[in-house]
């Protein structure tokens, strides 16, 4: 057996010495960086492999470059920028692999810093590694720190640079930091290309590729650095074809965001729409429930702690529609049931009851608080390079779209719904043929409310959680229930929508600001039209 | 309560504010601080009689009287900065190195006091206009004009309006050459108000017994019955809403010199349901109401931000859910009630009430 694996060693020989000197050198280096003899010979040492650029040395020398490199068992190892729980650290061996540490039962190996022997490098030494930093951030695991360093290596038509970079994005796994990275090899190799069909290969990829820049590279390309007009003119048309499909997306992401924000200003006018039908009743603190709903969330943010994940998001959406709809239970048992069809004293005393809840939670909870988004819904799908559609607005237009059904099923499939659609048409009829209206109403109320803290709940994560939030939604939401006929469910879906959509879009045409002030007169138009909102009642019930 | 039958009540009030204050000050008892507090609480009681007109006696509740208000008060404070400045900082920070055309107008004091009435007439007669012909009324048009002045708020908060932004307009020095600082500049703003409100105030008195007005109580009571007599009621509304602008954009022309600066503040949503609640606290469709309800509230108002300022808020809201809930008449109702209970003044309210009744019908 021996024999005959004997072969095989030699040819493993032969491929190690193949692979050159350096590797050997660069094994002696480390050694005397580790173990120095004298301090000039790990001076020399940290030059020499300055010099050799060897991307396996690159772990050692940002090891030594961040003050992290310390011995274990007389190896060299590192540690991850952030403590992994409890001030343990992982750790990672420097060289000749840049490996995670694991213990007997294959876990990673924890340990607090104060358990390994640190090796100290002087300042002077370590100023030798700032002119290839950047090129040690190519292979850092710091995505932040790899996604800038692309920008920092300096010139790439330095051939050992160039080739370091394309190593660099060959081994990179996260598909944004390859694309920067590929931008910056194509450009690199565009500026160098000396004949049309190179250079237009390279526009090519450069605009296939698509990074952030990529238009703005081309454009800069095509004015200064072309070598014939007709490749600057190619790489024009390519980036002002970019730009556009950039506008196009950005189109879409607006969309998008009109679409989430009309789905919570639904939310908000459901409620508001619905009480307002049936009891007469210009509910001004409808905001301030959704900030109690927003509250109850932040409050189970703090009940369930950090280690608890994202459990406390899942028990703050019940428990926002529960609390917001007992406050609203107690404010109509408390003020609103004597004002019944009395619209515009009820607006003054909600308004009231608005700024006491406002600077109650002024008082209770301070100025600004922020509720952190689930871990699940951080992120987003991204559909195209371009266009990330954030899965906390899929989560906020899913939401909607459950309550508006649920809604919907209660309006109109149970007997409670049969019987609030009885009481806006005629409240004294129904009150004569038997239907508590009453305890409808408050019902009604408890409902509207708890749909405005689920409104709230969903907010939080989007934006932060502040005593007056609501006030910046009332008026919106009112505008939603009067374009959208008050009481009409289809009317709240369609004006919330529609004013969500023409919000942003105007939005990206003018500045927010504006957009506001086109909606309203846009709105005051409409009514010149239809009075009475999109859906009005036809017929008797018509009447006033 | 003071009625046309007991002018004891009228004369009361003139003598306390334009005797009685002038000479404690004048005798050093009260600073011209106090006294020019006063002036301001004037200029909100003029915007609440236009109020008190709109709501009270037409029964169109409209939440951008804070916005006439401010667009008087904006108006005059332009022509003040022009009076120190050629070009103000605000914009030079901006980077703007001409004065925008809108301002232009404004170097000239009578155009000023022109283009602060004109302005805010033609706002309120285009929006009037709008609302009133496509039969917006009751909630919708407290909405609509509650999101207007939301808007025009947002406006005057950008820097790109070229209104001074979130800071507003401040540091005025002089008013027509009178030094805005001195004592007695500061007295004879107070007593100016002071007249002008006790001329709006029988102004408002007299329309409300004229014709015009009577027609105004009859839209607030049954507007369909009104059109069936063959009166165009939006044409009514339209005007007394022009009016109330009117009232709230010389409330607000008089402010500014008192107080020496305007901001956007003054005209946010909270500001503009405030003004309201002047009237309702007061005692709406009644024009003594709208006056003492936005003296006492303002008064009520330095008095708690002074003592204990985070319950001010708290003190407001009880007050709006109180007054709607308990006092439908404000409190010119609340004391009518009382002196009702009292057997010995019962035949003194009996007249009021009466005449009260006799007015409305």
């Amino acid at each position: 057996m021996r024999h005959f694996l004997r072969p095989g060693w030699i040819l493993l020989f032969l491929l190690c010495s193949l692979r050159g000197r350096s590797q050997d050198s660069a094994s002696i280096y480390v050694n005397q960086i580790l173990q120095p003899s004298a301090d000039s010979v790990r001076t020399n040492a940290i030059h020499r492999l300055v010099a050799l650029r060897d991307p396996s040395t690159f772990p050692l020398l940002m090891a030594i470059n961040d003050k992290k490199l310390y011995l274990l068992d007389n190896k060299a190892v590192t540690t991850d920028s952030k403590p992994s729980g409890d001030g343990n650290y992982r750790l990672y061996t420097v060289y000749p692999t840049y490996q995670l540490l694991q213990n007997s039962s294959g876990q990673p190996l924890l340990l607090p810093p104060g358990k390994l022997t640190a090796v100290d490098i002087p300042r002077a030494d370590r100023l030798a590694l700032v002119g290839i930093a950047p090129l040690l951030n190519l292979f850092s695991n710091d995505v932040q720190k790899r996604m800038l360093a692309y920008s920092q290596v300096g010139n790439l038509q330095d051939q050992s640079t160039l080739q370091l970079v394309a190593a660099a994005v060959n081994r990179e796994t996260d598909e944004n930091v390859q694309r920067i990275g590929r931008e910056a090899l194509y450009a690199a190799r565009l500026y160098a290309a000396k004949d049309e069909t190179n250079a237009k290969v390279y526009i090519d990829s450069i605009a296939l590729n698509w990074s952030d820049n990529a238009a703005t590279l081309l454009t800069s390309y095509s004015k200064e650095k072309a070598f014939s007009p007709a490749a600057g003119s190619y790489a024009l048309a390519k980036a002002s074809r970019l730009e556009k499909k950039y506008d196009n997306l950005q189109r879409i992401q607006n969309l998008f965001s009109g679409l989430s924000l009309g789905s919570i200003l639904i939310l908000i006018a459901l409620g508001l729409s619905i009480v307002y039908g049936l009891a007469g009743i210009i509910n001004m603190a409808h905001g301030e429930f959704m900030m109690i709903g927003a509250y109850t969330t932040y409050c189970m943010q703090l009940v369930f702690g950090h280690q608890a994940g994202d459990w406390f998001y899942v028990a703050a959406l019940p428990l926002s529609f529960i609390s917001a709809g007992i406050m609203g239970l107690i404010l109509e048992r408390l003020v609103i049931r004597h004002l019944y069809s009395k619209p515009l004293e009820s607006l003054l005393a909600t308004w009231g009851i608005s700024l006491i809840l406002v600077q109650t939670a002024r008082l209770i909870f301070g100025d600004l608080t922020a509720v952190k988004t689930p871990q699940l819904l951080a992120g987003g799908w991204q559909v195209a390079p371009h266009l990330t559609l954030p899965y906390n607005r899929i989560f906020i237009i899913v939401l909607t779209l459950v309550m508006v059904l649920l809604t919907y099923l209660m309006l109109f499939k149970t007997k409670l719904g049969l019987q609030i659609r009885a009481v806006t048409q005629n409240r004294q009829m129904s009150a004569c043929l038997g239907v508590e209206t009453r305890q409808v109403a408050a019902l009604t109320f408890f409902i509207g409310s708890g749909l405005a803290g689920l409104a709230g709940c969903a907010i939080t994560l989007i934006g932060n959680v502040v005593p007056d939030m609501g006030q910046t939604y009332i008026v919106d939401s009112f505008l939603v229930v009067v374009t959208g006929g008050v009481g009409k469910l289809a009317g709240t879906i369609v004006s919330g929508l529609g004013i969500g959509f023409f919000t942003k879009i105007s939005e990206a045409f003018f500045q927010a600001v504006y957009g506001k002030v086109f909606i309203l007169l846009f709105i005051m138009l409409f009514m010149q039209y239809k009075p009475k909102g999109l859906f009005p009642d036809k017929g008797r019930i018509a009447e006033e | 309560m003071k009625t046309n039958n007991k002018p004891l009540y009228y004369i009361l009030f003139v003598a306390i504010f334009a005797i009685l204050l002038p000479a404690a000050y004048l005798s050093g008892l009260l600073s011209i601080n106090t006294i020019s507090i006063w002036g301001r609480y004037f200029c909100f009681a003029i915007a609440a009689l236009g109020i008190d007109l709109i709501w009270g006696y037409t029964g169109i509740l409209s939440m951008c009287q804070a916005f006439f208000f401010c667009l008087g008060s904006y108006g005059i404070a332009m022509h003040l900065v022009l009076q120190k400045t050629s070009l103000p900082d605000f914009m030079a920070w901006n980077k703007i190195t001409e004065l925008p055309f809108f301002w232009q107008p404004f170097h000239n004091a009578g155009v000023t006091f022109a283009l602060c009435l004109i302005i805010p007439a033609l706002f309120a007669f285009f929006i009037g206009y709008v609302l009133f012909r496509s039969r917006i009324r009751g909630v919708y048009m407290a909405i609509i004009t509650q999101a207007l002045t939301l808007a025009m708020w947002l406006l005057f908060l950008r820097n790109e309006t070229n209104l001074g932004g979130t800071n507003g307009l401040t540091d005025f020095k002089t008013l027509l050459g009178f030094d805005l600082s001195s004592a007695q500049v500061k007295l004879s703003l107070y007593l100016v108000s002071f007249a002008v409100l006790c001329l709006a105030y029988i102004a408002c008195h007299r329309i409300t017994r004229s014709k015009f007005g009577k027609v105004l109580q009859a839209i607030r009571d049954s507007e369909s019955r009104v059109s069936f007599t063959a009166y165009k009621t939006a044409n009514f509304k339209l005007a007394v809403f022009v009016l109330a602008a009117l009232l709230a954009a010389v409330g607000g022309m008089l402010y500014l010199p008192q107080t020496g600066i305007i901001t956007p503040g003054r005209m946010d949503v909270k500001a503009s349901v405030e003004m309201v609640m002047w009237v309702a606290l007061g005692g709406r469709g009644n024009l003594k109401g709208a006056v003492i309800g936005a003296l006492l509230v303002n008064f009520l108002y330095s008095l708690c931000t002074s003592w204990f300022p985070d319950s001010w808020l708290f003190i407001l809201g009880f007050l709006f859910v109180l007054t709607v809930l308990y006092f439908d008449k404000g409190l010119i109702g609340l004391v009518a009630t009382v002196r009702q209970r009292i057997p010995g003044l019962h035949f003194k309210t009996s007249q009021t009430t009466n005449r009260y009744v006799a007015d409305s019908k």
